[in-house]
């Protein structure tokens, strides 16, 4: 039978735990609630996670792109005006990714 | 301009998540219980479920995961909230306290992205090397965990897939790889994807499954050496590996819809299931050997073990004990038992966890006309459903009541061998009296030692079996079993005694300003020290602080220079003296142990109560407070109730105090005065207490000692608005239930407050018996339901309001909904009634096109229907309006008098609405909440019998509850968790000025408000307002949380602005989210800083802080720290 399988044998951490087990009055218990936990030292920050500020659209455009430049460097001369607008871009990126940020700091 | 206070009066109940491990130390075993924004750390241990800390995060928890780094001892937690704001944290101890360290830390959130409709979606890579993150549709966000970096990058990676349901991390895998369910045109599939690192991309697709079934929504990554993945869907479950896939379909799972499992061994080979109707199973992987020698999985079983409560996830603890979280029932702690019960289950609930959620309507009432409000609200839903009663403040049952006057003391005895009280001494002027309890049974008798001639001052039971009567002429020590004097001692002076305290081994007494302190051995009385003070001793106590049987200390209040002093023992020479001030002498005086602090509670003739913290070693006091309990004469006892040890406030304003979170909280008791009181545990009356007023005694019983008493009433059916009906003291519930489509036809799925009414009527109506205007015939009642279908049925239920029993039951017609419920009087009629709206809801339209207003009569235990009206949409909302009934009907509003006739005949209707979901009214005003186009202020003219149109916000706010606050003021609660108040503007010079609302205050308060309400929890005190605090409007949310809104004038608010300010640095953010992110108003659309509220719950977070910081906050806003200290406990008196 696979309920008795199953219920034999239910893993145990600390063979202990639950055997006093009791409750006071009629089995609804109202939340026992913890002690608040209010922090008051600052520990410095160990580690930031920061989220990539281009979107995987200029990412795939910016690898592609590199992968044709190398290979066109190959073939021909590259051409000298593009990247510099590839780099104009990726600033407007960032500037544009600061505001989102921004508007709660303006007070 | 408008200010106001909000603050939290009960926490929200619903569990979102709940995960299990090793947390606060490596050997401990945790649960972590998130609810809303708060986190809950629970201990396992023998005796059950510990808790040990609560952690308050500034955003709600969307997801929370343990998972364990390489080479780490004990677990981390990552937690992501809505606003995705994501943290790792890490818990360490020192033994007694634990701290939150914030290891890990950042916003998540990208610029551009569709956020997707299946939710935030969080994996952690078994290996802890990565987490994975699904939060928009066509992107998934990984951050590699590198132990050695500052800064840990989250990059996007493009993923093809939409309408991802669900997706794990697979394991055994040498690269981190992902199984996820996907959905499409074609329907839903199972793909796999290989993670590249160093690529930052998906490098392969190991294998996948087309077409797994429609509803496949839950995977379940297998650990190894089996690996691959279980595909729960709704009728079918499938495990696959890539290799051979193994398919099941349990006819037991497919009622309902399995919404959470989980792991309940390492190993990986059972699992836990619950589902949507609260159905547990357990899913068992049957493996074979093959022929070389590696597991492979022959079979999946899948058995009913029981029933829980509607769960919203579920965690294995230990020992076969689980626990289920719930977000609308109540939480569970629930066994597994090797055998069935008689009913079949393997399932025992050890515990439940009161949850209020979701909160849908409620009502404040003052059922005990004890000018203190309690709330009923409508809670949970489906076989959760329930009423539950909110009340601030402890009931007493009482049992028995002797009409007795005059009585000055009382005393409960255990004699002649007996283990239980078996009499109760009673004092009177001149004489005592004593009683004796068998059983039920009391009896006058007497106790042959005693002077029954005089007035008692002290009596109890001592030690080496015998007992003491301490009266003005002696102490008199009696023999517990015979009854018989053994000895008495008397002052040397002839002085009588004034003031007496005793323990079970010392007495301490006062002739005048002489104090005299004796030793109680058997058969004798010793003195063993004596004193002359330099004024007259008011009050006295020798009680034992903790563990032990004597006492090192006394403490004493004095007349003339109004002090309290505590002396040491035996040689009563002084260790600490307080001037307590003004000219009102101490009455009671009281050493009490709470929560392993020592305190000195001291209470005045005005009935004001000083308490101190008492050094026991030193018997030095510090930390002065003041408290206001009455207006009489106070007089302290503590009493035990169940384990802990409590103080009673015997006064005009009878009061039970009690330690919660390491503070002393004073909880009123619902009686009107009580002058004396003792702890009974008699045969009869176990675990009682027996309260003296100045005219009878009443024995009863205590309720849970706790801020807030909560009562349930379960109806098994989801309760979705409430009315209460005082003139004829009942409540109307609107309630629907669930009938299911089987051979026999329409049946209740289970029974339920509505099957089981003592009488059930049945909606009919003459005029929809025929086709209706509109044509639609179909949805009056000839369709019959496909067998198996459920369909929900609306009641309206008439309850007692004292027995909370179901006296009536009338269901509404097939496919009539009831949406609004109000209690009122009508036109000239005296009579009142309940008037229900009604929406006729056809699956195939877009809105209800039809439904009714029904006017039903209650009285002589008979529901009548008085009045039926047809209208053209939905009735949201109703309210009473000047004796006459105003309706919101789809998009409009519409005002119904009540004609001599009793028909409601329409008057007039105002159409500028969406769909106008709130009313509420004020005199001739009228505000209406809009589904999305914010609110409207109309005024009817009753000149002309019309509405106008006075002002509305143009702000787009799709709201969920509205109030109005004052003539100028209103308050609304919109759908993205947050709260605003808009003013109109009377003395504009333009009409287009003043036709527009101005938006003045605006809150994030993270939960969904479904109701407000005007009224309080507490009483209304007299002579006690020091708090500039104006009006109150209480509000219920769908995570179960109670809270309250507060005016507050300019002047209060800028301080405590600052005040505020000060604290959100001074309090750090576990996290590190900021407050005013955290709390300011957030919608997809505009986040703007909070502007015009408070938020309580962080000011009354004050009285949490150490001495030194306490100080330091203080000397930032410029007021002491006792000043301080005293403004935000009266704030917490609000509540």
């Amino acid at each position: 039978m696979s309920i008795s399988r199953f219920l034999e044998g239910l893993p145990s951490y600390n063979a202990n735990n639950f055997t006093k087990f009791h409750v006071d009055n009629n089995n609804r218990t109202p939340l026992k609630r913890p002690s608040v936990y209010v922090p008051t030292k600052d520990y410095p920050a160990e580690q930031i996670i920061v989220t990539e500020k281009t979107s995987i659209l200029l990412k795939y455009m910016q690898q592609h792109w590199d992968k044709k430049y190398n290979l066109k460097k190959r073939d021909t001369s590259p051409l000298s005006h593009e990247p510099s607008k590839k780099k104009a871009r990726l600033e407007t990126t960032s500037r544009e990714n600061s505001r989102d940020y921004g508007v709660l700091n303006d007070y | 301009m408008s200010h106001h206070y909000i603050v939290t009066a009960h926490k929200p109940t619903a569990v979102t998540s709940c995960v299990t491990g090793n947390f606060t130390s490596p050997s401990d075993l945790n649960l972590i219980v998130a609810r809303n924004t708060r986190l809950e750390i629970y201990l396992v241990t023998p005796e059950g479920l510990r808790p040990i800390k609560e952690v308050g995060l500034y955003g709600k928890v969307a997801v929370m995961k343990l998972f364990r780094p390489q080479h780490e001892k004990k677990d981390l937690l990552f937690v992501v909230t809505l606003r995705y704001n994501a943290m790792i944290l890490e818990c360490t101890s020192d033994g007694e306290n634990i701290d939150i360290i914030t290891k890990a830390h950042g916003n998540v959130a990208d610029r551009i992205g569709k956020p997707s409709d299946t939710g935030i979606l969080v994996v952690i890579d078994p290996k802890a090397r990565v987490i994975g993150l699904r939060l928009y549709e066509g992107l998934f966000k990984i951050i590699p965990l590198d132990k050695d970096n500052y800064e840990l990058k989250a990059s996007n990676f493009r993923m093809e897939e939409l309408q991802v349901q669900d997706v794990e991390f697979l394991h055994g895998c040498v690269n981190p790889t992902l199984i996820l369910i996907h959905q499409d045109g074609n329907g839903r599939h199972v793909k796999t994807h290989e993670i590249s690192l160093r690529e930052k991309e998906f490098v392969k697709i190991p294998w996948r499954q087309d077409n797994v079934e429609t509803e496949a929504s839950i995977i379940i990554p297998v650990p190894s050496p089996l690996g691959g993945a279980i595909i729960i869907g709704q009728e079918s479950i499938l495990y696959h590996n890539g290799i051979a896939p193994v398919v099941v379909a349990p006819p037991v799972i497919k009622q309902s819809t399995i919404v959470c499992y989980a792991k309940v061994d390492p190993g990986g080979l059972r699992y836990l299931l619950g589902d949507m109707a609260g159905h547990l199973f357990m899913l068992f992987i049957e493996t074979e050997t093959r022929g070389d020698f590696t597991e492979a999985v022959k079979d999946l079983k899948v058995e009913l073990l029981g029933e829980i409560a509607t769960p919203e996830c579920i965690t294995y603890l230990d020992n076969g004990v689980l626990f289920i979280g719930s977000r609308i029932g109540d939480s569970q702690l629930v066994k597994l038992n090797q055998k069935a019960d008689e009913n079949g289950s393997y399932v025992t609930v050890m515990e439940s966890f009161t949850n209020l959620a979701p909160i849908l309507d409620m009502c404040v009432v003052d059922l005990e006309r004890q000018g203190q409000g309690q709330l009923v609200t409508c809670s949970g839903a489906f076989k959760e459903g329930s009423l539950r009663i909110i009340r601030n403040g402890i009931g007493i049952q009482e049992h028995a009541s002797i009409d007795l006057p005059g009585i000055k003391g009382m005393w409960a005895l255990q004699v002649a061998g007996s283990t239980q009280d078996n009499t109760l001494v009673l004092s009177f002027v001149g004489q005592t009296r004593v009683l004796s309890l068998n059983g039920e049974e009391v009896e006058e008798t007497d106790i042959v030692g005693f002077a029954a001639d005089q007035q008692t001052f002290y009596c109890g039971n001592v030690v080496h079996d015998q007992l003491i009567q301490v009266t003005p002429i002696s102490a008199r020590l009696v023999s517990a079993q015979n009854k018989t004097l053994l000895a008495e001692w008397k002052p040397s002076t002839e002085k009588n005694i004034s003031v007496v305290a005793c323990n079970t081994r010392q007495i301490i007494l006062s002739t005048g300003s002489a104090l005299y302190y004796l030793e109680i051995h058997p058969k004798e009385l010793i003195l063993k020290g004596n004193t002359t003070l330099d004024v007259e001793v008011a009050c006295l106590d020798i009680s034992v602080l903790g563990e032990g049987c004597t006492s090192d200390l006394v403490a004493v209040g004095l007349w003339t220079d109004i002090s309290t002093r505590i002396l040491r023992l035996p040689d009563l020479t002084e260790a600490d003296k307080e001037l307590l001030g003004g000219e009102i002498i101490p009455r009671s005086v009281l050493m009490a142990n709470f929560e392993g602090h020592n305190y000195l509670l001291c209470a005045l003739g005005d009935g004001s109560m000083f308490y101190f913290t008492l050094h026991k070693d030193t018997g030095l006091l510090s930390e002065k407070k003041k408290v206001t309990l009455g207006t009489q004469p106070t007089v302290l006892k503590t009493f035990r109730s169940q384990s802990t040890t409590n103080v009673f406030a015997c006064s005009d304003r009878p009061t039970v105090i009690y330690s919660s979170n390491h503070k002393l909280v004073f909880s009123n008791v619902n009686m009107k005065e009580v002058n004396h009181m003792c702890s009974l545990n008699a045969e009869a009356y176990p675990d009682s207490l027996a309260l003296a007023t100045d005219t009878s005694v009443t024995i009863g019983t205590i309720d849970e000692i706790q801020k807030l008493h909560i009562r349930t009433v379960s109806l098994q059916e989801s309760p979705r608005r409430i009315a209460y009906q005082e003139q004829t003291q009942t409540f109307g519930v609107a309630t629907a239930r669930i009938d299911i489509q089987d051979s026999t036809g329409l049946n209740p799925a289970r029974p339920s407050a509505s099957t089981m009414a003592q009488s059930v009527t049945i909606s009919s109506s003459v005029g929809t018996l025929g086709m209706s205007k509109s044509g639609h015939t179909g949805l009056l009642s000839n369709q019959v339901p496909d067998y198996g279908q459920e369909v929900e049925v609306h009641n309206l239920l008439i309850i007692d309001q004292n027995t909370f029993e179901v006296l009536h039951a009338h269901q509404l017609m097939q496919q009539e909904y009831a949406m609004s419920l109000i209690s009122c009087t009508l036109g000239n009629d005296p009579n009142p009634y309940f008037v229900v709206g009604t929406a006729n809801v056809n699956p195939e339209e877009s809105e209800p096109k039809t439904g009714r207003l029904l006017v039903f009569y209650w009285n002589d235990n008979k529901l009548t229907q008085i009045s039926e009206k047809e209208i053209k949409g939905a009735c949201y909302s109703l309210a009473d309006f000047n004796g006459k009934l105003l309706a919101s009907i789809n998009s409009t509003v519409r005002l119904f008098e009540w004609t001599a006739e009793k028909e409601l005949r329409l008057e007039c209707s105002q159409f500028n609405n969406i769909i106008s979901l709130y009313l509420k009214t004020k005199g001739d005003f009228i505000l209406v909440g809009d589904l999305m186009r914010s609110m409207t202020l109309l005024q009817y003219k009753t000149m002309e019998g019309s509405f106008e149109e006075i002002a509305r916000d143009y702000n787009p706010n799709w709201m969920t509850a509205i109030e109005i606050l004052d003539d100028d003021t209103f308050l609304g609660a919109e759908n993205s968790y947050n709260l605003f108040v808009c003013q109109k503007d009377s003395a504009a010079t333009t009409d287009e000025e003043r036709s527009q609302m101005h938006e003045v205050g605006q809150f994030h308060i993270g939960d969904m408000i479904n109701v407000f309400r005007h009224g309080s929890l507490v009483m209304q005190n007299i002579g006690e307002t020091s708090t500039p605090t104006r009006g109150c409007v209480l509000f219920g949310t769908v995570g179960g949380a109670i809270g309250l809104v507060t005016q507050i004038t300019q002047e209060f608010y800028e301080f405590l602005r600052e005040l505020q300010d000060k604290l959100s640095s001074v309090i750090k953010s576990v996290g590190k989210i900021e407050h005013s992110f955290w709390r300011a108003f957030h919608t997809e659309f505009k986040t703007e800083n909070s502007e015009g509220f408070i938020d309580g719950d962080l000011i009354e977070s004050f009285l949490d802080l150490s001495q030194d910081k306490m100080k330091e906050v203080a000397d930032g806003v410029g007021i002491t720290v006792e000043n301080l200290v005293k403004l935000i406990e009266d704030l917490t008196r609000i509540h």
